[in-house]
């Protein structure tokens, strides 16, 4: 479609970023007059923000509160895929210090397992009507079934883009599994272009679970629809939220994690199993993946092989904004981002296609002032 | 020895220049005289035509459409004085990118004469120069820019009918027939979405209706409820997208959820089609579109139509609307092509300047989509759009509703 130049661009954008080298004393003269202008720039630019926000919500109002509810939804649903994406950008970071930027395909990947779930569902015959088919009649455990082959799929590529990918790099400089994780992603897009096509999609949901309809509120004479995918994937996100943090927090595994994050030799010395603890880090972060690529699939509706390449960077955007590396910064990022572009927009008046300009402009602010993020990254002790 | 290979490498080298000295076969005047020369074929090569099209992606239907309709013609087209046509369709994802990579390909192949197309407006402004310079001429059945006429290009012409028509046409039908007061506009930021939407925007003030929003959102996403919440906020009767299918389909989804379901989604061409029905189901009732001129029913068409689903199994039209354009293109094409060909010593020879004269000097070539002939800017329809309404599952024309 119109994706190829963007994709190039953003791709060979992350590797300068990466990569950018600046010679050792041109970086300690510049260092002084930076401290003194980055906070300024960065001043001017908020103040600026301020100074709309001020003039579209309190002088012009040019919205009403139905409109302005029915921003904040739309930005609460976002903001929770983005967090679940976010999360596994995260985890993986924690522990091996690696942007896996796979991730956004591993999701993609997931998409497509619920997708065809779905599709073979919705072809088999229950009953005796004709019309009624299982994803219909059974539609709670169609969905059920759509998650876990969705996770499934999308946890066993984190394992083997880890394995096949990763694995073999560890002791490398950091920017080699860098490149072989840009390199992992071209190749899952363009594997799953071959095998399924590039025709975009059409997720076939459940009747309970149809697109469009919803809960309705009256608000200012109104009817504000709340989507069921909405709520379903807001909620989903949630409690998958919580289970990740109890996982990381409460269980062997997480311990684990915590003590590879930490220090890798000296775990070894202790006993943990290093390679199967990144192994099951991988694991976990795919299945969340593919857990936001079915609920993505459900609630948008279209998927191809480029579904997992724009929330991908979003989602790495949450996390550093977060603080990366910190599991509730990750929460929190996503959830920032996501209320940021579809109420951004409108509180400052400005057109939506700036959106992410808006997204990527609030990031270097809280960078500049922050640069460990909004919730820092954790000390070693506590990361995770 | 050394010696003497170097000798040997000399001789080689001087022998390779003389021989570029040596007379070459003798062409005939009429390709000497051609600025651009000419194509030749030897027995048993085949004259192509060219077409870039959408093949993939979300607005595929359009290429898979219009290359099929142009394969029927050029199987209609017969030979010409005993060489056989082909039609070479590739994918320019209707990209500006994708349009210069298909034309730096159709240029390199010897055996392309002319092209269909391009389809998509963006693509066919980027490959226009890169013919021009090949000397290759364009028939497009679909690009309706304005501005692609008015480049001053020797090669683009198209059949069919420009924004220009189509743009103040639906803008008159919004005000007058529909009777809307309050027009939001939203667009996708291409050449011809954000064109459309100009010009529609344009005229409908000067009807006397209001334009209360006019939004452009980004191609290629999923979620537009934040755009179309915001266009909410100013209660409009009717939103009018300038774009294509892919992102019109979702947008007439999102407007049932976003607090625009009593307004009246109103497409364009680019918005029509089969895929439109099956990405917005029941959200789709209702939704308008301005589609290429009423084509009229001739025996020919019925002919070209069993044909169509014969050979690929849905009915001509359906897919997208310019079926029939794809055909008259490629069928017009050909029988130009025809007339400026020549056989000489066994080879057959078209002058390729020749051939972009006698394209742009169609004169009431008879179609299945209508009677085409060209002007000095190229452009060879002048009709007025028709309007298309969705009813129960289909589209049908909004005047027999």
């Amino acid at each position: 479609m119109h994706h190829s130049p963007t994709k190039s661009i953003a791709r060979k954008a992350v590797i300068a970023i990466m990569t950018a080298d600046i010679p050792h004393d041109l970086k300690k003269k510049g260092n002084q007059l930076l401290k003194l202008i980055r906070p300024l720039l960065g001043g001017i630019v908020g103040l600026f923000l301020i100074y709309r926000l001020y003039v579209i919500l309190i002088v012009e109002h040019p919205y009403g509160p139905d409109t302005w509810t029915r921003l904040l939804i739309a930005g609460l649903i976002l903001g929770g895929v983005y967090s679940l994406i976010a999360i596994g950008y995260t985890l993986v970071y924690g522990i091996l210090f690696m942007i896996n930027f796979a991730h956004g395909d591993v999701m993609m990947l997931g998409a497509f397992g619920g997708y065809f779930v779905f599709e073979a569902l919705n072809a088999l015959k229950v009953g005796i009507d004709a019309k009624s088919n299982f994803l219909n009649v059974y539609p709670y455990y169609s969905i059920i079934i759509a998650f876990i082959v969705g996770m499934t799929v999308a946890a066993l590529t984190g394992y083997f883009l880890e394995k096949i990918a990763y694995r073999p790099l560890r002791k490398a400089p950091r920017l080699v599994p860098l490149i072989s994780a840009i390199g992992a992603s071209i190749f899952l897009e363009n594997a799953v272009e071959l095998l399924f096509s590039p025709q975009l999609r059409n997720y076939t949901n459940p009747d309970i679970l149809h697109r469009g309809s919803g809960w309705t509120i009256v608000i200012n004479h109104s009817n504000v629809i709340v989507p069921y995918t909405g709520v379903f994937s807001f909620l989903l996100s949630a409690i998958l939220l919580v289970i990740v943090y109890t996982i990381v927090r409460k269980t062997r595994l997480g311990r684990a994690m915590r003590a590879v994050a930490l220090d890798k030799k000296t775990a070894a010395l202790m006993g943990v199993d290093v390679d199967s603890t990144i192994s099951q880090t991988f694991i976990l972060s795919g299945a969340l993946a593919g857990a936001a690529g079915v609920m993505f699939g459900i609630h948008n509706g279209l998927i191809y092989y480029y579904t997992g390449f724009i929330p991908g960077i979003k989602a790495f955007t949450a996390a550093v904004l977060g603080g990366i590396g910190n599991l509730p910064g990750a929460m929190l990022g996503g959830m920032f981002l996501g209320i940021v572009e579809s109420v951004g927009p409108a509180a400052l008046g400005i057109d939506f296609q700036l959106k992410d300009v808006l997204a990527f402009v609030i990031l270097i602010l809280v960078l500049i002032f922050k640069p460990s993020g909004l919730l820092g990254e954790s000390l070693a002790e506590e990361k995770l | 020895m050394k010696k003497f290979m170097k000798v040997v490498f000399v001789l080689s080298i001087a022998a390779f220049l003389f021989a570029g000295c040596a007379p070459k076969a003798t062409l005939p005047a009429a390709c000497t005289s051609d600025a651009a020369g000419c194509a030749v074929f030897t027995s048993g090569q085949t004259v192509k035509i060219g077409m870039g099209a959408p093949m993939t992606g979300g607005n595929a239907s359009y290429g898979i459409d219009i290359s099929q309709g142009a394969t029927i013609a050029i199987a209609d087209a017969g030979d010409v004085k005993g060489w056989k046509f082909a039609l070479d369709a590739e994918d320019d994802q209707g990209a500006a990118e994708g349009g210069a990579a298909v034309a730096n390909k159709f240029v390199s192949d010897p055996a392309i004469v002319a092209v269909a197309g391009h389809i998509f407006s963006g693509a066919t402004a980027a490959a226009v120069p890169i013919y021009e310079k090949a000397g290759i001429p364009m028939l497009s059945p679909s690009a309706t820019n304005p501005v692609l006429t008015t480049t001053g290009s020797k090669v683009f012409n198209r059949i069919a009918f420009s924004d220009l028509m189509q743009g103040p046409g639906a803008a008159d039908y919004l005000y007058t027939t529909l009777k809307v007061k309050n027009l939001a506009l939203l667009h996708d930021g291409t050449d011809y979405g954000k064109g459309l939407a100009d010009i529609v925007s344009k005229q409908f003030a000067k009807d006397g209706g209001t334009v209360v929003d006019e939004e452009a959102i980004t191609p290629g996403e999923t979620d537009y409820t934040a755009v179309l919440s915001s266009v909410a906020s100013k209660s409009p009767d009717a939103l009018y997208f300038g774009g294509y299918t892919a992102e019109g389909a979702i947008i007439a989804n999102e407007m049932k959820q976003t607090g625009l379901e009593k307004a009246i989604f109103f497409g364009d061409d680019g918005t029509y089609g089969a895929d439109f029905l099956t990405r917005t189901g029941s959200n789709g009732e209702g939704a308008y579109a301005s589609i290429a001129p009423v084509s009229p029913d001739s025996p020919a068409k019925d002919k070209f139509n069993a044909a169509y689903k014969a050979q690929f199994g849905k009915e001509a039209g359906s897919l997208s609307p310019y079926t029939w354009a794809g055909y008259d293109s490629a069928a017009a094409l050909a029988s130009v092509i025809k007339s400026v060909a020549f056989v000489d010593g066994g080879k057959l020879y078209i002058p390729r300047t020749a051939l972009i004269t006698a394209v742009r000097n169609l004169k009431g070539y008879v179609g299945l989509s209508g009677t085409f002939t060209c002007q000095s800017n190229g452009e060879c329809n002048t009709g007025s759009p028709q309007f298309v309404i969705v009813k129960s599952g289909a589209w049908v024309p909004a005047d027999k509703q």
